[in-house]
């Protein structure tokens, strides 16, 4: 039985293979294997965003955007290069999020860094910046 | 008168004997009778009279204590009577003393009972003060916040209503360019 591996060198393995362009359904049924048969299923979440914060590093950035609705190409392209002028990052992987609760405006999340921009967090810290205590 | 004329006619009759006879004096029976007289004199002089004599003295001397000892009284009871007005001044002016200290005291304590009353009751009302300023910012805060709440909650409605997909779009526009 091999050895227990770091979840860092899990990231390391992973964030590499798919730079090099190795099929992403090999690496996921490599670390799903690895996971079950290690009882290491708990740390998934973990080491997803170990992964995209190794692929980060690497500039591959996972960009998550979190709207009220559909965002236009050319929206997307704008956030794109708005990401990319911020994290230096050579590859920009968008995955668009639409959630009516924001009400408007947007929320970019990229590993380790979020900016909420949305009408919904706005007014929250309205409601609770201006609230008295 | 009558007897005059007896005892001269009994004298006439007598004649010539001595005055004793005379005068139907026996004077043996006289010398016995001086004898007897001198013999009870002797006697009432030997025992009767110390007898009575000491019995008046004592009697004297007793009524001489019994006045004397009256007038002691009677001085003793002046000196009482001077004493018990002294006394009795005395009290009159203890008890004076006594009704103007409580006089006084009363004052002293209704006045110290006022004073303290009027100032539980400014202590009533500044706490009364103290609260319902506290009330009213309570209620101020409270009624801040429930607006600031509620604008919240419109803003959001109308924000939600007005907003669509394109308008979205050139906020999110506007966001990235106000970020860069």
């Amino acid at each position: 039985m091999p050895g227990r591996l770091s979840r860092r060198a899990i990231a390391e393995y992973i964030s590499a293979g798919l730079i090099d362009g190795t099929s992403k359904n090999t690496l996921l049924n490599q670390l799903a294997a690895y996971l079950v048969e290690s009882r290491r299923t708990k740390e998934l979440d973990l080491i997803v965003r170990d992964i995209e914060f190794n692929l980060s590093q690497k500039g591959v950035v996972q960009t998550t955007i979190t709207s009220a609705f559909d965002l236009s190409a050319e929206t997307k392209k704008a956030l794109e290069a708005f990401v990319k002028s911020k994290t230096k990052a050579t590859q920009v992987s968008l995955t668009s999020v639409v959630e009516p609760s924001v009400i408007g405006g947007v929320k970019i999340s990229i590993p380790g860094r979020e900016l909420d921009q949305t009408v919904a967090h706005k007014l929250t810290v309205l409601k609770t910046r201006f609230k008295k205590a | 008168m009558t007897f005059l004329s007896q005892f001269a006619e009994t004298t006439e009759a007598a004649g010539g004997g001595d005055i004793f006879t005379t005068l139907g004096i026996d004077w043996r029976l006289l010398i016995i009778q001086i004898v007897a007289f001198l013999i009870l004199v002797f006697l009432l002089g030997k025992f009767v009279y110390p007898w009575l004599m000491k019995s008046v003295d004592e009697r004297q001397a007793n009524i001489e204590a019994a006045s004397k000892a009256a007038m002691e009284a009677q001085k003793s009871a002046e000196a009482n009577k001077e004493a018990v007005a002294e006394l009795l001044a005395q009290a009159r002016k203890e008890a004076t003393e006594i009704v103007s200290t409580a006089k006084l005291e009363s004052a002293e304590m209704v006045s110290a009972s006022e004073k303290k009353a009027q100032k539980v009751a400014e202590q009533i009302v500044a706490n009364a003060h103290d609260q319902l300023e506290k009330d009213v910012a309570n209620a101020r805060k409270v009624l801040y916040n429930d607006t600031l709440k509620l604008v919240g909650l419109a803003t959001e409605k109308v924000i939600s209503k007005k907003l669509d997909g394109k308008a979205d779009n050139d906020l999110i526009a506007s966001i990235v360019k106000a970020a860069k």
